[in-house]
């Protein structure tokens, strides 16, 4: 419920809930009760904001804490304000002691480590964006009776359907002798892209497979996700990045993927 | 400690002139670490002063005393202002708010360790209390003093988690960055928040 009312939720979940609500009188009087309390704290809470004597304070305290450094002398007290040492490092090295210097050396590793280790930890929230997008995408095209745009089984009548809506020529495959069939197309954007999602059936689930034009220092590496019982399955090959996002377990994804891979012309 | 002391052994034993010429070049110095320091200063002050107005409020109601609160946005300040130098991220914010909640922790956590976690029996004592109308709820929250009180009587895990929430507009995510637990907790800690608090508005 607290979910529900911050907007928190999943849109699956949510709509769930929504759905529940209409239906039950006991839940919407306790969601509105709820609601109300969340419009009360709004209201009724005071925001207490620093008076202007306390931001002089603030202020004046920072000042003192440099002056601690520039008016020079008390190594002491600069350690103690932590201070940046690396300032004063090139200027007054004679007077400085050694551990100082250990201390600016040490700083100073850890950015170069800390920068060389920034992207790699960005890596993962990037993925996690798209896979919050990719998931979303595929959940609205069940939820809104909008999972093609060109309903066809036939590769030749979605891949020329598409490729006047995009500036790229997706590959479309047909694996219906391989139990996913091809259910059709749609047009989708994603990670700032126009993206080709074709749709496939396996037994009772679908598949989407969205697929855009691979950037040159795109990560090509394979990466499998599971979230909110999803899978999502990445890879690329030269010209295309792929991410098949449905509810069928892993071990079809990954056949799925395979099929693919083996049919789509290369270059 | 050693070896500043040996520094200055050395430097006393050389003669006066070029213990003059160390005089004057020092000076020169330090004037111009003066500048840098400045720079640092205005840039800290650009990024952090904005968000002076949320440290005040987090701290005021995770303390429920001005004296005291104002002692940690100060000191709040200061820590991150040494470690402004750590500081990569595009939230400052959240990062500053990080900050203070630690430094009001340490001096809840001196001066009275009893009410940061709820030790109470929740789900017993807020069984029957589901008869409350949302109209009961608003009447009440019209008086400040009234919800004031009743915030103040949350412990303090309650009391910061509605402030970020209610007061803050923080997203889950943030909020679980800055109280450094997963957003599930997030989720159900308001929830529990929020109960205890409506009970305590309409009892």
């Amino acid at each position: 419920m607290d979910g529900y009312l911050d907007g928190e939720l999943d849109p699956i979940t949510s709509q769930k809930i929504e759905q529940h609500l209409r239906d039950c009188r006991k839940c919407k009087e306790a969601y509105e009760t709820h609601a109300a309390l969340a419009h009360a704290i709004n209201r009724g809470a005071s925001y207490y904001k620093a008076s202007t004597e306390l931001r002089q304070r603030v202020q004046s305290s920072l000042r003192n804490a440099m002056g601690g450094t520039t008016a020079g002398g008390t190594v002491r007290e600069n350690h103690m304000l932590g201070t940046r040492p690396s300032a004063q490092r090139r200027l007054v090295v004679r007077e400085i002691p050694w551990t100082w210097l250990g201390l600016a050396a040490a700083i100073m590793l850890a950015a170069i480590i800390g920068s060389n280790l920034l992207p790699r930890l960005r890596q993962p929230t990037t993925d996690q964006f798209l896979a919050t997008q990719l998931i979303a995408s595929h959940v609205r095209s069940l939820m809104a009776n909008h999972l093609t745009d060109v309903a066809s089984s036939d590769q030749h009548t979605v891949k020329p359907w598409l490729d006047t809506k995009l500036d790229f020529a997706a590959p479309v495959v047909d694996l219906s002798g391989e139990g996913f069939p091809l259910i059709g197309g749609r047009l989708d954007y994603l990670d700032n892209h126009p993206v080709a999602a074709l749709v496939y059936q396996r037994r009772k689930h679908f598949i989407n497979l969205f697929v855009w034009p691979a950037t040159t220092d795109a990560n090509k590496a394979q990466k499998a996700i599971t979230r909110q019982g999803y899978n999502l399955l990445h890879w690329a090959d030269a010209d295309f990045n792929y991410w098949a996002v449905s509810d069928v377990n892993a071990s079809d994804l990954q056949t799925f993927k395979q099929l693919v891979e083996g049919q789509v012309p290369h270059r | 400690m050693v070896l500043p002391l040996k520094t200055k052994h050395a430097s006393e034993t050389q003669d006066s002139e070029s213990r003059r010429k160390i005089v004057k070049f020092t000076v020169v110095e330090k004037t111009q670490a003066d500048h840098v320091g400045r720079t640092d200063l205005a840039l800290f002050e650009e990024a952090m002063l904005p968000h002076l107005d949320a440290a005040h409020n987090l701290a005021r109601w995770l303390l429920r005393n001005e004296q005291d609160a104002e002692d940690v946005v100060q000191e709040a300040y200061l820590r991150a202002f040494r470690s402004f130098d750590g500081f990569r991220g595009s939230n400052g914010r959240a990062w500053l708010l990080t900050i203070v909640r630690n430094t009001s922790y340490t001096l809840l956590r001196r001066n009275r360790a009893v009410d940061i976690t709820t030790t109470f029996d929740e789900e017993v004592h807020a069984a029957g209390h589901e008869s409350v109308s949302p109209a009961m709820i608003l009447e009440h929250a019209e008086d400040a003093d009234l919800m004031r009180n009743a915030i103040d009587r949350l412990p303090a895990e309650f009391r910061e988690i509605l402030t970020l929430r209610h007061q803050e507009d923080l997203s889950y995510k943030e909020i679980g960055d800055i109280l450094k637990i997963p957003t599930g907790t997030v989720m159900s800690r308001l929830a529990r928040a929020r109960a205890r608090l409506k009970e305590y508005l309409t009892t």
